[in-house]
């Protein structure tokens, strides 16, 4: 008996009480209580609907907001929304947390020892195009050099690309390629790995991230249009992130980023950064242009 | 104990507890969340549909939901500029919005799966899935109550008699069918959605749904089979009366001895 009167169990008892499901049967209530629970949970109810629809259109995009009610509702819903400090600084910042929490789940989940699912040639599925802007021309190619810095030598490096043809073995793949779009595809992909890299060309020491770039990149009307990814060195250093030198045993073609692109399958495609001119490391997590733009991070599959 | 005491005959009620509070607080919070989800799901989908076919001359539609949407504005003319785009302007956050709808997608991924564990969780310690579970007379007894709803709206509006077949339980069969299909639902619309969100990760999920492609397949049509339920649930709803709508506000119901020889 006196474990029952310990208070913790006396607790547990009242918690599972709580629970239960009640039987069917029909209990005699006095009608003022009934009443009283009634305006109570009726209370509750309507609370929590004008908090939802109040937290519902403070999280719409402003664009979004734009299509939905009359102009002098918004303008009220707006003029409301800043009396109680819900402004629009403030969902971003929201949002942008809940971007970050995702990200820790995804760097949780990471294992750099975890494979990606590969696939045989017959495989291969049709790829995209999906340069951001504009495809390039090729003119840029034979003067094309790659430059690394942030090493741990302090000298910046400038390599062509028979430099990392010839200097690196080469490694043969063929993995998903993923699209935050919602479109992937399967290819074959070849090239030197950035683990090989790094050993060749050591970081500078508590470096851990890389800051990819394209100056080559364009945008929708043709102007340069710099394109710049960050990556964390896990996953740099994992053995099927490829620099990507061949695409189905051919050398790149230009419109998927020759004659040097990044191949991470464990990110999202907007990561496989392509026509990599520069490879910087750096302690502090470099700039990323979708981040910049909306989009998480980490981006990590 | 309070609930036994007798006062005046005119003062008390008889009542049924119907429906759990964490019942109850799952529910609502499911109706905000699951809309926010489809609406941002929408202009996610939007970005690169599921399903897809060869270019259409007259409209220059290449998939299926802007067909639904060119058609809608059809009927219901003035109503948007965009044809193609109706369908996600009206129900989803718009098109070109991908960023902002992955991050609230996200947000109410979170939420989803928070109310649904909470739910679960007092289903499993209060005994509550055993309403759920189906039994064996089930088939024939959905099959009557399939026949009861699809005449109880016109024999309502033709003012006919149109009796209820009788239910001895919490939940008549087709409900009980319905209410497990939808947790079921909700676990398969998580699932699918980590195997896209995290296929190298969760390579085992993203497996189970063969591929890439069989998980996106299946979160989409997840998506159709909750916009589904969700209209004849609410017509039900209606038809059935305010006592069933306030007894998931309140939990208890006015109707004793279950639905037996009422409507």
């Amino acid at each position: 008996m006196d474990k029952t009167e310990r208070p913790g169990a006396r607790r547990r008892m009242a918690f599972a009480k709580w629970l239960a499901e009640a039987d069917e049967s029909s209990v005699e209530l006095p009608l003022s209580r009934v009443r009283a629970r009634t305006r109570r949970d009726f209370l509750f109810w309507s609370a929590g609907a004008l908090f939802a629809a109040g937290g519902f259109w403070w999280l719409l995009p402003d664009e979004t907001r734009e299509h939905h009610l009359t102009p002098a509702t918004r303008d009220w819903l707006d003029s409301l929304e800043a009396r109680l400090g819900a402004d629009r600084g403030r969902r971003e910042r929201f949002l942008n947390r809940v971007l970050t929490l995702d990200d820790d789940v995804a760097e949780a989940l990471y294992s750099p020892t975890r494979s990606v699912r590969t696939y045989s040639r017959s495989e291969v599925t049709p790829l995209r195009n999906n340069y951001n802007g504009a495809t390039p021309t090729s003119a840029y190619v034979p003067g094309w050099t790659l430059t690394i810095s942030g090493l741990s030598s302090g000298r910046v490096e400038r390599l062509g690309i028979a430099d990392v043809l010839g200097r690196f073995a080469r490694h043969e793949q063929v993995t998903r390629l993923f699209c935050v779009e919602g479109w992937s595809a399967i290819a074959w992909w070849g090239g030197l790995r950035f683990a090989d890299l790094l050993q060749a060309y050591p970081p500078t020491s508590g470096a851990r991230w890389a800051q990819l770039e394209s100056s080559i990149n364009l945008d929708a009307i043709g102007s340069p249009d710099p394109y710049y990814v960050s990556i964390d060195l896990p996953t740099a250093r994992h053995p099927q992130t490829l620099l990507a030198t061949h695409l189905s045993g051919k050398p790149l073609p230009v419109e998927h980023g020759a004659p040097l692109r990044l191949l991470a399958p464990m990110k999202l495609g907007l990561k496989n950064i392509k026509a990599i001119t520069s490879i910087a490391y750096s302690v502090e997590a470099p700039a990323d242009y979708w981040h910049e733009r909306g989009y998480s991070k980490y981006d990590g599959l | 104990m309070r609930i036994m005491e007798k006062v005046h005959p005119g003062a008390t009620r008889r009542v049924v507890v119907r429906h759990h509070a964490v019942v109850r607080l799952a529910h609502w919070a499911t109706v905000p969340v699951l809309l926010g989800l489809v609406a941002s799901g929408l202009s996610i989908y939007w970005a690169s549909p599921v399903h897809q076919h060869p270019v259409d001359p007259t409209t220059g539609s290449t998939e299926y939901l802007a067909d639904l949407g060119i058609l809608i504005s059809h009927l219901l003319p003035g109503t948007g500029a965009d044809p193609g785009a109706w369908l996600y302007d009206h129900f989803g956050l718009g098109t070109f919005r991908l960023a902002q709808a992955l991050r609230l997608h996200w947000l109410l991924a979170y939420l989803f799966m928070t109310v649904g564990l909470l739910y679960a969780i007092g289903l499993a310690l209060g005994g509550g899935f055993k309403a759920l579970l189906p039994r064996r007379s089930d088939l024939a007894g959905a099959f009557a109550m399939l026949r009861y709803y699809l005449g109880v709206v016109p024999a309502r509006l033709l003012r006919r008699p149109w009796p209820h077949p009788p239910v001895k339980s919490k939940y008549n069969p087709l409900q009980r069918i319905a209410y497990l299909a939808m947790p079921l639902l909700g676990v398969l619309a998580v699932a699918s959605g980590w195997a896209m969100h995290k296929p190298v990760q969760l390579k085992w999920l993203e497996r189970l749904f063969v591929n890439y492609e069989g998980a996106r397949v299946t979160h989409f049509w997840t998506m159709v089979a909750f916009a589904t339920f969700v209209i004849p649930h609410v017509v039900l709803v209606i038809v059935d009366g305010w006592d069933t709508f306030r007894s998931m506000v309140t939990g208890w119901s006015y109707r004793i001895g279950g639905r037996h020889g009422q409507d």
